[in-house]
């Protein structure tokens, strides 16, 4: 009770010092927040680019098989689905029609996909990606026009446009039917981009996916497990690298922040004289130095994580979005969904508070172990 | 009550600016009783005073306060003793700027883990006893020096201190407000406390309410003479 | 190696531990050579002053090393999604050899770090500092385990190899088809279990007669106890409490606990662990300085609430793990 009753009135009396130096303080408070900020623009944005990405997968099927000729993709045969259906474990065997549309007059890539039953979507009807609808400003019963592979053009209705959750993957995306992706394309009744399938347990996946590949050697399974794990690891990988060149701004911070420390300027000097003075000891007055130093890092701290939340999530990380995207620079502006979790919290706190208050610290006690008997002197 | 025993102080010792401040000084002090320590500047009073209040510590020689020998204490039990057997009232009153008188008052009391409530009545009666209650709440920067003055001898004695150290108290006041003080110094004696200070103002040293004038000069004593 | 920002966190965290650590090694070798109280010089004056920064120092590398635990445990059970056959944190340590022995050393540094504080504060209250040499000297032998966890965590996270998609084969088949946390399952119930309880009716007796009568046999024979029931609790937890938690026989994973599934129980009852064995290790180890004069008067109280401290959580603990076996209908049959 007595420890908590003196933290107290130190507290008490590092709050009024730090008002009192708010100048020479708030210096060091932008800049701090200026790092916290960024590095924890770069963990919100990295987690919630995996957030999606599982999103997404959930749904996705959860063994994708592929033809390969000549290393190369090419499209899967009728016979590769009843090979599948024969295989034990095996459900929803299922071929898919899925490629890419280049639209001439915006320069902009589409994804465009039949979807997996017909009767959901009417004859000459297609379902469109937000991003889409806003780059084109179209509206649902608004017509647009395809370039088939014969030079012809086709005309569909816009039936209904993809709902907000989940943007990042089908922002751009277009459903149709079967036969309108075979007119376009001009595929084959019996021919599949590629087909996938379930397994009824999930621990056999990796053994179905084997008896798959013996079974049609020219085949190339891929697990969603998989392209999920890989989706992860890229982002990660994006995310340390850019915290390992950040880690220079940190070390920047640090130095700035040691050097603020070890400056004393003659009334902070005359201050600790008279508290050692009257009887306050080295520990009591590094105790209220690093209560000092803990509510700047927490100001920081808790406006910096707000400022990167409101910058990930509302403003669309204007600042450095393209670098982390990569594979979606095409895209239009979309949202992410809102996600912060402690942990994310203490790996910022392991790359912002920890160093910098392991750099104050020896500055700090060289303050606190002014002379006593100076206070006599000044 | 307090004893100096061959004490010796040597500041940067070993290096070409080695200077000693005070040097072989044996001393006894009394309880209750108004002890002035009395020399110019630079004869080592302030630094003996320092060291018979637990501020710094002898390079030798031995220092007992109530009995205790402090020379070989830490400096965790140094500010402990400080903070508690001891009030100090400084030349310029040290008083820590922009902060209230009344936060002020309270600063030496704050390592004891006292409740704040509490601390802060106690305060609150010391300055009501000096009659500065009603500037508790001003900064200090606003303060004249009489108020200033007032509110030092405050925070000396908020841990109910038993000895009063201070230091040229009266070098930046005019007559009045020195004898103020004094008349005040002589009240604590009275109450049973023991006061020192250190001064070369003449109108202290030959201040009637004195027990006790050492005389320092060059870092030793010159001359020791009891009053009474 | 997997690049991760936590990863990297826990790199500099380790990188500022170990220097701190090791800036207050050096600087207690000065200590152990020059330490004389007796003594007004300026060197003394120095020695003195730097305590103070050593102090502070250890206190907060302690502090870091805490959320380092923490973050390192909750970083294993991150990767899990990355590695092939991870099911949890138990999966990703198991991932290369170097993972328990780094959760292992991390451990154990949180304890020597929170005894060495404990020690720390007790020789801070007399005033002739009578452990100052052995404190110092039990600092240098905590840097070589500092250097092993540093190590230990560097070659975990550097050998670790997320099983990822290349582009010329689709899938890995995650080759080796070992079943992972296999290492817990091992574990047999009943001489756990006999041990678990017999551990703690032993510390729950000498605690309190050591809290009543003060006897010293008590107090080794309960610190003993402490440090014994907190590796047996260990085996404990993941031998048949973890079970009654997951309400499934064959779940052992002493990481899962701490997620939000299971109401972040195992945070409760890693912080009683933590705490029983820190306070009833240093009760013991401050049974050495019971014959020091100076101390005589404040080392039976410090010693009291130590094992105090430790009784309370060790009790909080045993309810905290009874609780599902009572409160459910769950049954472990082996």
């Amino acid at each position: 009770m007595i420890w908590i009753e003196k933290q107290r009135n130190i507290i008490d009396l590092a709050l009024s010092s730090l008002l009192r130096k708010s100048g020479k303080n708030l210096a060091l408070v932008i800049i701090y927040t200026a790092i916290v900020f960024i590095l924890a623009s770069v963990v919100f944005f990295i987690s919630s680019l995996k957030r999606e990405a599982a999103l997404v997968l959930e749904a996705s099927p959860e063994i994708v098989v592929q033809k390969l000729v000549a290393g190369r993709q090419a499209l899967a045969p009728e016979s590769y689905i009843d090979a599948m259906r024969g295989l034990r474990g095996t459900a929803n065997v299922r071929g898919r029609l899925w490629g890419h549309y280049f639209d001439s007059t915006v320069g902009a890539n589409y994804t465009i996909m039949a979807c997996d039953d017909d009767a959901q979507l009417a004859a000459g009807t297609i379902t469109i990606g937000r991003g889409m609808a806003r780059t084109l400003s179209l509206k649902k019963g608004d017509s647009m026009k395809f370039d088939a592979y014969d030079g012809t053009s086709v005309d569909f209705k816009v039936g209904e446009i993809l709902p907000y959750r989940s943007e990042l993957v089908a922002s751009d995306l277009i459903l149709l039917r079967s036969d309108g992706f075979r007119r376009i394309f001009g595929m084959e009744e019996g021919s599949y981009s590629d087909v996938t399938l379930q397994v009824a347990n999930r621990k056999e996946m990796a053994t179905v996916a084997g008896k798959i590949k013996k079974l049609l050697p020219d085949s190339r399974p891929i697990l969603r497990d998989e392209v999920l794990r890989t989706y992860e690891a890229i982002f990660d990988w994006r995310g340390g690298l850019l915290i390992v060149i950040l880690c220079g701004a940190v070390l920047a911070f640090i130095i700035f922040a040691w050097d603020k420390a070890s400056g004393l300027s003659f009334e902070e000097r005359r201050e600790i004289c008279i508290l050692k003075a009257v009887g306050w000891d080295t520990s009591e007055v590094m105790a209220m130095k690093l209560w000092e130093g803990a509510v700047i890092s927490l100001l920081s701290f808790i406006f910096g994580i707000i400022g990167a939340y409101l910058h990930v999530f509302y403003t669309s990380y204007f600042l450095f979005g393209p670098v982390l995207k990569g594979w979606s620079v095409l895209y239009p502006s979309y949202q992410l969904i809102p996600a912060v979790d402690p942990y994310q919290l203490a790996a910022l706190f392991f790359l912002t508070v920890v160093p910098y208050t392991a750099a104050t610290l020896i500055p700090l006690w060289g303050a606190a172990s002014i002379d006593p008997d100076e206070g006599m002197r000044l | 009550m307090i004893e100096l025993r061959n004490v010796t102080k040597v500041f940067n010792k070993g290096r070409s600016n080695e200077f000693t401040a005070i040097e072989d000084v044996s001393l006894s002090i009394g309880a209750r009783r108004l002890t002035v320590l009395k020399g110019p500047s630079g004869s080592g009073k302030t630094t003996a005073l320092s060291i018979i209040g637990a501020m710094a510590k002898p390079t030798s020689g031995r220092v007992e306060v109530f009995g205790r020998e402090i020379t070989s204490l830490p400096e965790r039990f140094l500010s402990r003793i400080r903070r508690e057997h001891f009030g100090f009232i400084f030349q310029n009153f040290n008083l820590i700027k922009g902060i209230s008188a009344l936060e002020n008052v309270m600063i030496p009391a704050y390592p004891c883990g006292e409740n704040h409530g509490v601390l802060r009545n106690r305060a609150m009666g010391l300055l009501e006893l000096f009659n500065v209650s009603g500037k508790a709440d001003s900064m200090v920067n606003w303060l004249s020096g009489g108020e200033m003055q007032r509110v030092a001898i405050a925070r000396a004695l908020i841990n109910n201190p038993q000895v009063i150290v201070a230091d040229e108290p009266t070098a930046h006041l005019d007559t009045k407000l020195s004898r103020e003080f004094m008349g005040i110094m002589a009240q604590l004696v009275r109450d049973g406390r023991t006061v020192m200070i250190a001064s070369h103002d003449p109108l202290i040293c030959d201040s009637e309410d004195i027990g006790m004038v050492v005389s320092f000069r060059d870092g030793r004593i010159e001359g020791v003479q009891e009053n009474r | 190696m997997i690049m991760h920002p936590a990863i990297i966190a826990l790199f500099a965290g380790s990188a500022i531990v170990g220097f701190m650590i090791l800036y207050a090694a050096c600087h207690g070798i000065g200590i152990l050579r020059h330490w004389d109280l007796r003594s007004g010089s300026e060197l003394q004056l120095r020695l003195e002053r730097r305590t103070y920064l050593i102090s502070t120092m250890m206190s907060c590398a302690f502090c870091f090393q805490i959320f380092s635990l923490f973050l390192f445990i909750y970083t294993a059970d991150n990767l899990s999604r990355l590695l092939v056959g991870a099911m949890c944190g138990a999966g990703s340590l198991n991932a290369n050899c170097y993972g328990y022995p780094a959760l292992l050393f991390k451990i154990l540094n949180f304890i020597l770090g929170g005894v060495w504080l404990i020690v720390n504060y007790t020789d801070n209250m007399a005033p002739d500092y009578p452990m100052i040499r052995k404190k110092y000297f039990f600092l240098l032998l905590i840097v070589p385990c500092i250097a092993v966890e540093i190590f230990l965590q560097g070659a975990y996270f550097l050998n670790l190899d997320a099983n990822i998609i290349t582009s010329c084969c689709g899938s890995i088949f995650s080759g080796d088809g070992k079943g992972v946390g296999s290492v817990f399952t091992s574990i047999p119930v009943a001489p756990v279990k006999a041990s678990f309880y017999l551990l703690a009716i032993v510390s729950a007796v000498s605690g309190v007669l050591f809290c009543l009568r003060g006897k010293a046999v008590a107090g080794i024979i309960f610190s003993l106890a402490s440090i014994l029931g907190f590796i047996v609790s260990l085996a404990a937890l993941i031998s048949f409490i973890s079970t009654y938690y997951y309400q499934l026989p064959t779940h052992h994973c002493p990481f899962c606990i701490l997620q939000r599934e299971y109401w972040y129980v195992g945070y409760v009852l890693y912080l009683c662990l933590s705490l029983g064995v820190l306070s009833g290790a240093s009760a013991g180890l401050l049974m050495f300085a019971r014959g020091v004069e100076s101390l005589k008067d404040i080392l039976p109280s410090i010693q009291k609430r130590l094992v105090l401290i430790s009784l309370v959580s060790q009790l909080l603990f045993l309810i905290v793990s009874a609780w599902p076996m009572i409160f459910t209908d769950f049954k472990l049959v082996s």
